[in-house]
């Protein structure tokens, strides 16, 4: 599986077809994200699996948007997963990357990896190496909704008022750009102050990401709370699909709903 | 509001607590219309479970918000 | 065009979370907490995330400062020693080593920092010895 991707890799840099392919590598014994430049240097490529698939895996298309900004004129090839495809076609959209300058390798994930991600599309449209692994049926948003409100407000709000304000969900999404954040706006969250405003400040920042998150996971990871946010997310998702038949990057020319004006249904 | 009122749902907060309409300045009746039946939405809920999420001293602080 | 991911530890505090300092052509960009690292495990607090801010920022002291006749003055590193010095001989001489504290910080090494405790027990002979990491 890797070896098909470092020889698709390959042949993409000795073509010239992309100045640099952002994937992952393992060096001094840990995964970190790295710029390939060169097709006879790919010693090292990983996919991110370390004890098990997936498990280190990092926001490249945030670092792709970085790269692409400091050099418009160049094509970048990025290792992406089913999310990060998705994210990608969502930063398209927002015009935050140019999809002319943008190739992505594909990974297809294995079926265990979709069934914990209850992943809506586990493989990319780029598939390079793995598996079309069906995308499994969705259970953990119908459980949540099994509590009654009283059981649901005693969850989420043990939970909110776990959160430290690292803002380290916002820092690690590969589909948060703004530069003014609405988390950060003092008319709605007090700075430096704890407990957070509940369920205001993570409220926020899931109606802020209902047409962008990708359902990537990569928040859940990073939360030092292990608040499940990727749940609440999933939640948010869910009803821009029932409402409005939107899922966030599942279609490369999508628009979203959210940005368009018109009567209310 | 489609979305947040369902997400107020989500993690357990009645949604018939959160109202928003668009009401003219110049139609002064239908304001007070509107205040009334969003009172006589909210009295049979009671007060929100969030205030005992709060803090001390900041209690004063919800109340005028 | 270079683009860098530095595996190092964060300096703000005792814990030693792994993270990696992303840079592109020298400049850093930001920082990305270590997801295979056993200590956080892919997780940083609010001043690890931002940890890459204070090494370009313009409020950054790069020179010692002295106060004299009331104003913090920026010196060099000999006159700064020389004057440290100087006067923790003349206070240590006058009232004995109690009078002097001793504050370490979390941002050195562990050997730095024995070797303060050290040069306050052995040295001054005081343990008033403290540290920026009581959190």
């Amino acid at each position: 599986m890797i070896d098909q991707i470092k020889a698709h890799v390959a042949t993409l840099l000795r073509d010239k077809k992309i100045a640099g392919f952002l994937g992952l590598i393992e060096k001094n014994g840990h995964v970190a994200p790295h710029l390939f430049r060169d097709a006879d240097a790919l010693d090292g490529f990983c996919l991110g699996d370390r004890h098990a698939a997936g498990d280190a895996r990092y926001p490249l298309n945030k670092t792709l948007g970085t790269i692409a900004r400091a050099y418009p004129d160049d094509t970048f090839g990025v290792l992406v997963r089913g999310c990060d495809e998705r994210g990608l076609y969502g930063l398209f959209r927002l015009n935050q990357l140019d999809k002319k300058r943008v190739v992505p390798v594909g990974l297809g994930c294995p079926g265990d990896l979709a069934l914990a991600c209850e992943c809506k599309k586990p493989f990319p449209d780029s598939l390079v190496a793995g598996d079309q692994t069906p995308a499994p049926a969705p259970a953990q948003v119908a459980d949540m909704e099994n509590n009654d409100l009283a059981e649901r407000f005693d969850f989420w709000t043990g939970q909110f008022l776990k959160c430290v304000k690292c803002y380290g969900c916002r820092d690690v999404c590969p589909m948060c750009f703004c530069k003014e954040c609405s988390l950060e706006c003092e008319d709605l969250i007090t700075k430096g102050d704890l407990p957070v405003e509940i369920p205001v400040f993570h409220l926020t920042r899931a109606m802020h990401m209902a047409d962008r998150c990708v359902d990537c996971g990569l928040c859940d990871e990073a939360c030092p709370s292990d608040i499940p946010l990727r749940l609440l997310y999933k939640k948010t998702a869910g009803i821009m699909d029932t409402e409005f038949g939107f899922t966030s990057g599942l279609n490369k020319n999508e628009r979203s709903p959210l940005s368009q004006m018109g009567p209310s249904k | 509001m489609t979305v947040l009122s369902q997400m107020l749902e989500f993690t357990g907060i009645e949604k018939e607590r959160l109202r928003a309409r668009w009401v003219s300045s110049a139609e002064a009746p239908e304001f007070v219309e509107e205040v009334n039946d969003f009172i006589n939405t909210l009295t049979p809920l009671g007060p929100s479970p969030l205030k005992a999420t709060l803090p001390a001293g900041k209690d004063e602080k919800a109340e005028t918000a | 065009m270079e683009y860098k991911t530095t595996l190092t530890t964060c300096t703000y505090c005792g814990c030693g979370c792994n993270l990696y300092l992303e840079s592109l052509d020298g400049k850093l960009t930001r920082t990305i907490p270590c997801k295979t690292s056993p200590v956080n495990e892919g997780k940083l607090c609010i001043k690890g995330w931002n940890v890459h801010q204070f090494v370009q920022s313009d409020k950054r002291l790069k020179k010692p400062l002295v106060r004299k006749d009331g104003e913090l003055v920026e010196v060099e590193w000999d006159e700064a020693v020389a004057f440290t010095a100087d006067r923790l001989k003349t206070i240590h001489g006058k009232t004995g080593g109690d009078s002097i504290g001793f504050f370490a910080s979390a941002k050195v090494t562990n050997e730095e920092n024995f070797l303060m405790q050290k040069f306050a027990r052995a040295g001054v002979g005081t343990n008033n010895v403290d540290h920026c990491a009581r959190l």
